[in-house]
């Protein structure tokens, strides 16, 4: 996570920029690395489910059915959304518009927060009709899977009060972004995170 | 609104059209092969497009773009997988 932070412009680093990969790829290699052990550390959730998927098939059949699946959908489609306000940041500070850019970007930590409040009302439903993390493995791996992605949710979050305030600061330009290009790129990764879980959670039985 | 702009509000709207489908499948109770089968190609689908026009890895031949796609190739697999276990399981 230090790496992330470090890369969105949160930290000092002594370690000057790697110019090799500069311009061919977006953002900078500090996010990358960043996002690619983010994606192996749910790949290795995905292998788990799996697993567990094909020794208690009773439990995942009928696991989906006992989980509140407009919430499910409403968190997609303020994730996909969301992510789409941080695009449409980075086209704006990409044409040097900072006001615009902040708005956007303002918009993008709107939706993460919408992302928490709904997962927060889902697990006070959860509870009140007994889908506990002690209830059987489907359950279990429900609460894992979606606890450690709110996890990343809460730092791209934080990730993003950040580059709002550099921004403010005039911190971005046309010319030179890429904290808030690295921001939106570690968002874009959660997102990701998510598409993947939401149907494995919901849908698949 | 540019054309930028305009490409990425059409892979937004699509990428919420295929959560919609997505969720649709689910209440359906198709066969669990088809559904899974389906939802491999949707996350498939919605992974590709996030990594190209949303990242914006769209460099020919770059390594990153190659590894981010294989995990929406491999990922989706996986899902299939998931879903046949269950149908030999039944």
């Amino acid at each position: 996570m230090e790496l992330a932070m470090k890369s969105m412009g949160v930290m000092g680093s002594m370690v000057p920029p790697s110019t090799e990969l500069k311009g061919s790829v977006p953002g900078n290699r500090g996010i990358w690395v960043g996002i690619l052990c983010e994606l192996a550390e749910f790949a290795l959730m995905f292998l788990a489910y799996a697993w567990f998927k094909y020794t208690h098939p009773e439990d995942f059949h009928r696991g989906p059915a006992m989980l509140y699946t407009a919430c499910g959908v409403a968190n997609t489609v303020t994730m996909l959304t969301s992510g789409y306000f941080a695009v449409r940041a980075l086209l704006a500070i990409q044409r040097n518009d900072r006001r615009s850019a902040r708005n956007w970007l303002i918009g993008t930590l709107l939706g993460g927060l919408a992302f928490l409040g709904i997962k927060a009302w889902e697990f006070s439903w959860n509870i009140d009709h007994g889908v506990v993390g002690t209830g059987n493995s489907f359950v279990a791996m429900y609460y894992y899977l979606t606890f450690n992605h709110l996890v990343h949710v809460v730092w791209g979050c934080l990730g993003l009060i950040w580059v709002i305030l550099r921004n403010e600061f005039g911190a971005y330009s046309a010319e030179d972004h890429e904290g808030l290009e690295a921001a939106t790129l570690y968002w874009h990764a959660t997102d990701l995170a998510w598409i993947v879980i939401f149907p494995l959670l919901y849908v698949l039985r | 609104m540019d054309t930028q702009e305009k490409r990425v509000t059409l892979v937004w709207l699509a990428l919420v059209a295929l959560t919609l489908g997505s969720a649709w499948l689910g209440e359906e109770g198709l066969p669990v092969v088809a559904t899974a089968l389906v939802v491999a190609l949707i996350v498939a689908a919605k992974g590709l497009l996030v990594i190209r026009h949303y990242m914006g890895l769209e460099e020919e031949g770059s390594r990153l773009r190659s590894v981010m796609r294989l995990y929406f190739v491999v990922v989706p697999a996986l899902i299939l997988v998931a879903g046949g276990t269950s149908w030999l399981a039944a």
